[in-house]
């Protein structure tokens, strides 16, 4: 059985039609979504009069057609960002109100997962494939309904899913992080939480553990410190390790054959932890790069056979 | 959201949303990679003498206005793929196909070709083995990061091996030598002159920067932060010294400690006399403004120094815009720029206080012997003339000296300990590719990569054994750099082509909007540098005064091995993962979105 699994595309509509490409292009069995998949910013696209008005990445754009708009929109998507489209009344109205902004971010990210599980749906659709979504700490929880209306996508969070011989045990909480996001615990809540999931595993070491927060102290978890004023250390070079105790300590209590993980961009990498193979493969949504990790399972031995990190 | 009355950008709370970072944080990185003293002073500006035409401030402006065109384009690269990690992925991704078939031809062509020569195997042969050299070079070249790891794997990792040993001379010849000769220890200093004394150093130094990379860059940070400050403020206190010393004092004071430290009288004049009589000619005085016919062949040497401020430049985080690429080019500009204005200031005050004369034969004295010159005359004095040293001898007394000398120190501490750091980010990243086993990425409990470390720490040892008891190993110094200009040139010609060669990816970077004459910064940039790179490679491969070109067997000998070791690797691992049923041509395989 081959798995390919992504992680934290936030929002980069390439990436999300790269990864459900993925499955024919990389002759996978299932694919594997480990969350953060929704955006984390918006672009405002200010109507002129005239035509349009933006600034990407500190640069203006005046955009005088509807097909230059829409380029500029698929752009902006394809970066993991979410196009809006404003007049300038409206643009000072949500400078002036948080409210008016958070309401359009939350509109914005269940239009963009619907959007994406008819994709989905579509795509995938006569292929055989199966496809396990399981969103992460920064996605908001009514997200998860949608996915899960999905005809061919699986709701991982919270679920256990059976694959070829294997368990797809999922959750997206994550200790805590300074950004105190949809979903995160305090270490015993999250091991906790893990318990209680993997309980309903037969064989823990016929399991594959996808949890979004990597096992702490494994190099999966290495990201840049950062001071009181949340500003990067020493330019960013001074990594700390910031992943999860409970994760780590539950691998080496169940030992699963294999075990996914995200959350740390920086973090790409792969690790045995006891018998257990442990993966990161990073992300670079912001390139319209996917990295993803395809693992060959041996559904007779419950063990991995290969795998492999890539940029796709 | 963004502050000012038209917001263009709105944030919500989410993982990894950061306010930013200091661009002095890059700077200080930069600047200490960049290092004035360790590599400017002993490497580069000791070989002022041998090319007496040579203009020492033109060759220093020349060679900071050279390698901004790197600092631009490395700034460009950071900037469109922010968290690849560097050359190996920068290049893996854009070297495909023609472009990865053509840099595999011309390295592996004219590296087969010249190792062809060395071995003295004649012209047929020779020709035969760079046809052959092409070919697979191409071969290599054509698969997806093929040309990337042989690269980045030289440049990165395999080459720091003889950098052990380098940053080990520089121990001896910036601290250990002259702290032990100040402390009266003259017997101890003379053991660390001797091969054993050498191979002793370099196993220090491999056990510091081991343990710094245990230590974690978090903790090295620290360090390397205080480093800059006690350097910066040493230094100001040895250019008020020579400010406010005239040549006079400093020829008493030299004759005084020379006499008192090593028994040697009127060392001044006789050193001069000494390299004059070796020379044919005493050396000239500095013209600051000249520009003499051997200025360029000065760049070279200089490039020993001030090639790196893209050292370790890795950008973090989200990239949100030109911000970012005009923060990370400022912290290297600041670095060249700044190292640069401080070696001129350096220069000047040299030949004003030591005299000109005196500074360059003190250091071809020293230099001559160091690097094993055939009938060299021994050194007047038995450690190198080296200029804090020189310096503190302008204030008569041995406590204040040796604080000095030192305070000095920071400027070695502050530079060392990212040595292996590089190379332990390199294997890793051969390990998540599959090239190099996964225990090559294996970390302990308390994060510290060991079987990375041993990778880089045996090749180390073994250098470092070369280094010390062989004499001619001491003349592949430059081999060094080379090896690392190539890794550049590599990345210099992906970011060249990656306009045209990866439209999306560029279009979408914040680097996009800058051109000029129509032409994309970043390509220009890339450009210029491919040039400055390629011209500074001939001149090593075919200039004798370089001393690491063709008439150097055993030079181009060890680059072959080099070379040839890492597509060997490559090669291997792809055979015996294929053997496993896994492809690594997938690794930089791009999924069609449609």
């Amino acid at each position: 059985m081959r798995v390919f699994f992504a992680t934290d595309i936030h929002g980069s509509e390439v990436c999300w039609r790269k990864f459900l490409n993925a499955g024919t292009f990389h002759k996978a069995d299932v694919l594997i979504m480990g969350g953060d998949m929704t955006g984390k910013a918006m672009v405002p696209i200010v109507a002129t009069g005239a035509g349009w008005e933006v600034t990407i990445q500190e640069q203006g754009h005046v955009l005088s057609s509807e097909d230059e708009a829409r380029a500029m929109e698929k752009r902006i998507r394809d970066r993991g960002y979410y196009p809006v489209r404003l007049g300038r009344d409206e643009l000072d109205a949500w400078a002036a109100d948080p409210g008016l902004v958070d309401a359009r971010f939350r509109s914005e990210m269940l239009a963009s997962v619907e959007r994406w599980m008819a994709l989905a749906d579509e795509r995938l659709a006569g292929t055989g494939i199966r496809c396990i979504v399981s969103p992460a700490n920064d996605d908001m929880f009514e997200i998860d309904p949608i996915i899960d209306r999905a005809e061919r996508v699986e709701l991982g969070e919270a679920n256990t899913i059976e694959l070829d011989g294997f368990t797809l045990v999922s959750t997206g909480w994550a200790n805590p992080t300074p950004w105190n996001t949809y979903r995160e615990l305090p270490e015993p809540e999250l091991r906790e939480r893990i318990d209680g999931l993997v309980a309903r595993v037969s064989d823990p070491r016929r399991s594959i553990f996808n949890f979004h927060a990597p096992p702490y102290g494994s190099n999966l978890d290495s990201a840049p410190r950062l001071d009181a004023e949340m500003k990067y250390v020493a330019g960013g070079q001074a990594l700390v390790p910031v992943g999860s105790r409970a994760v780590r300590e539950s691998i080496l209590a169940y030992l699963p054959a294999l075990s996914l993980h995200g959350h740390i961009h920086e973090g790409k990498g792969a690790v045995r932890i006891g018998s257990t193979l442990a993966v990161n493969p990073g992300s670079s949504y912001e390139d319209g790069v996917l990295q993803a990790a395809i693992v060959d399972l041996d559904t007779k031995k419950g063990s991995v056979k290969r795998y492999l990190l890539i940029n796709g | 959201m963004t502050s000012g009355t038209t917001p263009s950008l709105f944030l919500r709370n989410a993982t990894g949303l950061v306010k930013g970072w200091s661009g002095f944080d890059a700077f200080i990185y930069s600047f200490m990679s960049v290092n004035l003293v360790t590599l400017g002073m002993f490497y580069s500006f000791l070989t002022f003498g041998w090319v007496p035409d040579g203009s020492p401030i033109a060759a220093i402006v020349i060679s900071a206005i050279a390698v901004t065109f790197l600092a631009i384009t490395y700034a460009g690269l950071i900037a469109v793929m922010p968290r690849a990690g560097g050359d190996y992925v920068w290049q893996s991704r854009v070297l495909d196909g023609i472009p990865g078939a053509v840099s595999g031809a011309v390295v592996f062509g004219i590296g087969a070709f010249l190792v062809g020569q060395a071995l003295a195997l004649g012209d047929a042969v020779d020709l035969g083995a760079g046809a052959v050299g092409v070919v697979g070079g191409a071969l290599l070249g054509l698969r997806r990061g093929g040309i990337g790891f042989v690269l980045a794997a030289t440049g990165w990792w395999f080459i720091l091996a003889l950098w052990a040993p380098i940053y080990g001379a520089i121990l001896t010849v910036e601290f250990v030598q002259p702290v032990t000769a100040l402390a009266g220890l003259e017997g101890v200093s003379s053991f660390f002159g001797t091969p054993d004394g050498v191979f002793a150093v370099s196993l220090i130094v491999i056990a510091l920067v081991t343990a710094l990379v245990a230590l974690g860059m978090a903790g090295y940070a620290r360090v390397q932060r205080a480093s800059l400050y006690v350097g910066l403020a040493v230094l100001a206190v040895v250019f008020v010294l020579m400010l406010v010393s005239s040549q006079a004092d400093f020829q008493r004071a030299f004759d005084r400690e020379a006499s008192s430290l090593f028994g040697v009288t009127n060392a001044y004049q006789s050193t001069i006399d000494t390299t004059a009589a070796f020379y044919g000619a005493p050396f000239a005085g500095l013209d600051p403004f000249g520009f003499g016919p051997g200025t360029l062949a000065l760049v070279p040497f200089m490039f020993f120094w001030i090639l790196y401020p893209n050292w370790g430049a890795t950008l973090y985080g989200e990239v949100r815009g030109a911000g970012d690429f005009r923060k990370v080019l400022n912290g290297m500009l600041g670095g060249i720029w700044v190292t640069a204005v401080l070696a001129v200031v350096f220069v000047l005050l040299a030949a004003k206080t030591f005299g000109w004369e005196f500074f360059q034969a003190t250091n071809a004295n020293f230099g001559d012997t160091f690097y094993g010159v055939a009938d060299a005359p021994a050194p007047v004095i038995p450690v190198w003339g080296y200029p804090p040293l020189l310096a503190s001898f302008l204030v008569d007394s041995r406590v204040v000296q040796i604080v000095i000398v030192v305070l000095f120190g920071a400027w070695f501490l502050g530079w060392a300990g990212t040595l292996f750091l590089s190379s332990t980010r390199m294997i890793f990243a051969a390990a998540f590719d599959r090239i190099l086993p996964e225990a090559a990425a294996r970390v302990s409990d308390r994060g510290v990569p060991i079987v990375a470390l041993l990778l880089i720490m045996v090749p180390s040892v073994v250098l470092s054994w070369f280094y010390a008891y062989n004499a001619d190993f001491v003349g592949l110094t430059l081999d060094a750099t080379l090896v690392i200009a190539v890794t550049f040139l590599g990345s210099a010609v992906a970011a060249t082509i990656l306009p045209w060669w990866k439209k999306e990816l560029y279009a979408n970077s914040p680097v996009a909007r800058y051109s000029i004459g129509g032409l994309p910064l970043i390509s220009l940039a890339g450009g210029i540098t491919t040039v400055i790179l390629a011209w500074v490679l001939v001149e090593w491969l075919t200039n004798g005064l370089y001393g690491i070109g063709v008439g150097n067997t055993q030079s181009i000998i060890f680059l072959g091995i080099l070379y040839g070791a890492a597509a060997v690797l490559y090669v291997v691992a792809r055979l015996y993962r294929r053997a496993q049923g896994i492809d690594l041509e997938a690794i930089h395989a791009e999924i069609p979105a449609e």
